[in-house]
């Protein structure tokens, strides 16, 4: 890339910086009294403290006790904490989660972003692709598993139906039971449901650069890979860290798609940390034990979408 | 149907020397990926029931016919009390989360005030607890306000799971208005609260119908905690009566009846999201990603 | 915490209750939750109740998965439902557990107390108190399709009594096409082979667990064989490969469609079968020990009433009626259903049809794991019973599915 063409980037990208820092700057600065912003906030405050906080304490205060589901329970301090390093499940599931999240969040991306390249071209009928891109996403996850356990039935689905008649296929493959399957299959269902999302914030961010910034760039002769690499992708640092949080925090808290197609099977090699949590809870009847696991996958979450930010963050402030 | 984007002029880094031939075939090819399981669904479930659980299945139905939907009737109370109680819930759900997320978008956005960045970060920081986590404590705070075994109780909860999206939409959405604006309003005398309501509202429109349509969503689909929350049949929603028919007679299930409630859970989101998905995607698109 | 909330939260209920005067005409409202399974016999009792009492009983059914968690969570909150029709293998955790109100002077007080089916009976007392009655039978069987057992030349009214017989029936059944096979069973769902494979283990002397339910014993040859049993009739094709995937879903289903050799199964198999499907010719036999001998897993459902129940006598009285010559007749026996007392066993309905007198005869020998852990050892899809069928079977690694479930057995068992 030629030195001029890259001093003229520069500028530009600098000049869109301070600007957006400039507005936002301005909109920080107090209009009202001192309360008349808490004024506004405090039905959410309130909302969040009786049905997240206080629920969220109640967990904290239970993950030291042994507490049954059914029964009375018993403080037993940190011994739930102490049992967790003990538990193989545990750490299964805890690998099997961020497996699956690695496995899937660059899958979700990967094909949104190409989607979101799709549907930014200016072209007739763009908008009716992209509203069928979209459309998987408002579908309730749990429905979309139901439909998925139907669509991937070995006998009566049309997946094994469609490879079946193309002769793609000598026997029937069992996808949720099958050991190699299951994870392709369940990665296949959920980059099916979520990629719209994702294509919808990478393309709101896409749209926020400025045009005139591509302009200089193709005066300047860059072609299109040089305008994505070097004026694109730096300047949606900012959605990339929010669609990855949001993705990576989905992923961990993955539920419904095991406990509705697999249920844990085959061989109990698709126990999630929040399925295991389940188990714990309802299953096993130990709600001090799930409590104490909540707590730690919490606070798993915290340090990882801190580190991520961190890692993506962005010169501008807001 | 909708085409809401308009070619832009600034939907770079674009200069098609690409073949558009070539990227109508991808996006076509994509499309029917993305449609395939919904249609098929759709088509599977005005199929003969015999015919809809056929093994090795069919595409075409030989006859259209509603047995698959009728036979929904046969678990609990009914495929309309659950419909009618989603919708209930999702209603209360979709006022309580837009006023809420709109009032605290507007005080975080606009003003300063003590524990803010707290109170937002806590707000956030919902998003980050598994609901199975809390439920138990979720109901115990539920049966203290003897809120229980109402969908009204239901609504609250599911309020407040929408608020860590909403608010931060909301937020966004509210900071992307000019100042100036504001600014002529307050010198005209209006308050804070009467400029919110007749200045910003037409302003942020997108926003809030991005955060109702959020929480629509949401409510209908939401299963575990209408299921533990409602302690009588005539309260159950329709993710519950979709778990009934997977569960089956004698473990059996019904794939007809199955595909039919799953096209009664689709078609009101494809419907509603349709309908507003102008709004919706400016809604995410002016606020997300300012924020 | 959880206490005071409870305890605040029936002083609450007691003071409502008090304030509100209550004469002894005025109906009462029962609320009553049950599993999903069976739930249209359910309702059809519950309307009938309902059109013939004061009382009214409010039924809500919930799905099988869920149930427990449910119920859980709402004796946690002092919200359970009066009338608790759960299944038998809970009832020692939820006995203990204090859930359930003890019913011992009113279950005593009834002419046919010591009629009910004692391994019910067996489950629902714990600590010499009485906690749950008998609410629905199933004694484990096998069930054969007469009609493929003619074509491929077996004597359809000499079942196997054998597992070589079995094995042999299933080859020979397996040659008359493509796509008819010997045996099924449910190879990813945990109940179903609690149900119908558990009792090959016990038909052949041993068991998981020592009588107490607080030793381990999985690791025996006898297990080890009997999972070799199903492990080469997987080998050899006679299973259609959907079982593995099955999560119970086509527990019954399979045997419907006309081209399933044998399948273990239990008594409402027999009243479906001959209602929805009187083409198919089956037959009904005891689950067999390897060389003779004979088992079956008694389960079913039982009835208790909630701890936090404040209306207990009114309560009994629907389940007293429940167990009364009456319904146990008109309502159970007459659908082929087994009815809940031993001296109803042989009656009218039942000596039509001998294949009842097999389903109740296997139910009075059969054996119901008594463990507060039931549910985490055996009917959990995560749990180690599951993980070792599927190990052994699907995976034909018995023997270190043998010694991985002795151990994760013992690790479970130690918790309690």
């Amino acid at each position: 890339m030629p030195e001029q063409l890259k001093g003229s980037l520069d500028v530009g990208i600098a000049s869109f910086r301070r600007n957006t820092a400039a507005r936002s700057a301005a909109q920080t600065t107090p209009v009202g009294r001192r309360y008349t912003g808490l004024f506004f906030a405090l039905p959410a405050i309130i909302f969040t403290t009786i049905f997240f906080i206080l629920p969220l304490l109640m967990t904290a205060f239970m993950s030291l006790h042994q507490w049954p589901l059914l029964g009375q329970s018993r403080f037993i301090g940190l011994e739930n904490y102490v049992n967790m390093t003990r538990d193989s499940q545990f750490w299964n599931s805890l690998w099997f989660t961020t497996r699956y999240t690695l496995l899937v969040t660059p899958a979700i991306f990967i094909l949104a972003f190409v989607l979101a390249l799709l549907v930014n071209l200016p072209l007739r009928l763009i908008g009716t692709f992209r509203t069928i891109y979209f459309l998987p996403a408002v579908i309730g996850l749990g429905t979309s598993s139901l439909l998925w356990v139907w669509l991937l039935n070995d006998r009566v689905g049309p997946i094994n139906g469609l490879l079946n008649q193309l002769g793609l296929m000598e026997r029937p493959v069992i996808w949720l039971a099958d050991t190699n399957a299951v994870m392709p299959a369940i990665i296949v269902s959920i980059v099916w449901k979520t990629a719209g999302f994702t294509m919808i914030l990478l393309l709101a961010g896409m749209q926020a650069i400025p045009t005139e910034l591509y302009e200089v760039a193709k005066v300047d002769g860059a072609n299109y890979w040089q305008r994505m690499r070097f004026i694109m992708l730096p300047l949606m640092r900012r959605t990339f860290a929010l669609a990855l949080v949001l993705s990576v925090i989905g992923s961990y808290l993955a539920f419904d798609q095991f406990y509705i197609m697999t249920a844990g099977g085959p061989q109990n090699q698709t126990i999630s940390v929040v399925y295991w949590i389940y188990k714990n809870s309802f299953t096993n009847f130990n709600l001090g034990y799930g409590a104490a696991l909540s707590i730690i996958l919490l606070l798993i979450l915290v340090i990882l979408s801190a580190v991520q930010l961190y890692i993506l963050r962005d010169d501008t402030t807001y | 149907m909708a085409t809401t984007a308009q070619p832009r002029s600034n939907s770079a880094p674009v200069a098609i020397r690409w073949q558009p031939v070539l990227i109508y075939i991808v996006c076509i090819v994509l499309a029917i990926l993305f449609l395939f399981p919904i249609v098929w669904t759709g088509i599977n479930s005005v199929k003969p029931p015999a015919e809809a659980s056929a093994s090795p299945p069919t595409f075409l139905p030989s006859r259209i016919e509603f047995e698959n939907y009728a036979k929904l009737n046969n678990y609990g109370k009914g495929v309309w009390t659950y419909v009618s109680n989603s919708l209930v819930t999702a209603l209360i759900t979709v006022v309580g989360s837009v006023v809420l997320s709109t009032l605290a978008g507007y005080g975080f956005a606009r003003f300063n005030f003590p524990m803010k960045n707290v109170s937002f970060l806590l707000i956030l920081a919902t998003l980050m607890i598994p609901f199975q986590s809390i439920l138990i404590p979720l109901f115990l705070i539920l049966t203290q306000l003897r809120l229980q075994n109402t969908l009204f109780g239901l609504s609250l909860v599911y309020i407040t799971f929408q608020l860590p999206f909403g608010v931060f939409i909301m937020r966004n959405s509210f900071a992307s208005v000019p100042r100036e604006i504001e600014e002529a309003a307050l010198l005209d005398g209006c308050s804070a609260l009467s400029m919110l309501y007749r200045v910003m509202f037409a302003l942020v429109r997108p926003g809030i119908i991005t955060v109702g349509i959020y929480a629509f969503l949401n409510s209908w689909n939401e299963f575990l905690a209408a299921l533990i929350f409602m302690t009588k049949e005539a309260n159950f929603t329709l993710p519950i009566l979709l778990t009934s028919v997977r569960s089956g007679y004698y473990g059996a299930i019904d794939w007809g009846a199955l595909q039919a409630g799953l096209m009664v859970s689709i078609i009101p989101c494809v419907l509603i999201f349709l309908l507003l998905q102008r709004y919706y995607v400016g809604g995410l698109t002016g606020g997300a990603l300012k924020g | 915490m959880k206490r005071v909330k409870v305890l605040l939260v029936v002083l609450l209920a007691i003071l409502a209750v008090s304030l509100v005067p209550v004469s002894a005409q005025d109906p009462v409202m029962l609320t009553m939750w049950s599993r999903d399974s069976n739930q249209a016999f359910l309702r059809e009792l519950v309307d009938m109740w309902n059109a013939s009492h004061t009382n009214q009983i409010d039924l809500t059914i919930i799905p099988a998965a869920d149930f427990v968690t449910r119920v859980g969570v709402a004796a946690a909150g002092g919200e359970a439902p009066d009338l608790l029709p759960i299944d038998l293998i809970y009832l020692p955790a939820f006995a203990r557990a204090g859930s359930l109100a003890d019913i011992t002077d009113f279950v005593d007080g009834l002419p046919f107390a010591d009629q009910l089916i004692p391994a019910h009976m067996f489950l629902g007392t714990y600590e010499d108190r009485k906690y749950a009655v008998p609410f629905a039978a199933e004694g484990s069987v096998l069930i054969y399709n007469k009609g493929l057992f003619e074509q491929a030349g077996l004597d359809p009214e000499a079942p196997p009594t054998t597992w070589q017989e079995m094995y042999d029936a299933a080859v020979a059944i397996r040659g008359l096409g493509e796509n008819t096979w010997g045996f099924y069973f449910s190879g990813n769902c945990p109940g179903c082979n609690a149900f119908t494979f558990l009792p090959y283990i016990w038909a052949s002397g041993v068991d998981l667990l020592t009588p107490d339910g607080l030793t381990a014993t999985v690791d025996s040859p006898e297990v080890r064989a009997a999972l070799e049993f199903y492990k080469k009739m997987w080998d050899e094709g006679l299973i259609p490969p959907s079982a593995q995937a099955d999560t119970g879903t086509d527990f019954f289903n399979a045997f419907t469609a006309g081209n399933i050799g044998m399948v273990g199964s239990g008594a409402f198999a027999i009243s479906v079968l001959k209602n929805d499907h009187p083409d198919i010719d089956f037959g009904v036999t005891f689950l067999p020990g390897p060389e003779g001998g004979r088992s079956s897993f008694a389960g079913g459902d039982t009835i208790s009433i909630s701890a936090n129940s404040s209306r207990v006598a009114e309560s009994f009285e629907f389940i007293e009626w429940v167990l009364s010559d009456e319904i146990q007749l008109s309502m159970f026996a007459s659908r082929g259903q087994l009815p809940l007392r031993i001296d109803l066993a042989d009656n009218e309905f039942s000596r039509e049809d001998t294949r009842l007198i097999t389903n109740a005869e296997a139910m009075a020998l059969g054996k119901t794991p008594y463990s507060f852990v039931y549910n985490q050892l055996y009917n959990d899809s995560t749990g180690p019973w599951l993980a070792m069928l599927q190990q052994a079977i699907f995976q034909g690694d018995v023997e270190g599915a043998v010694t991985t479930a002795q151990q994760r057995f013992t690790e479970i068992l130690a918790t309690q």
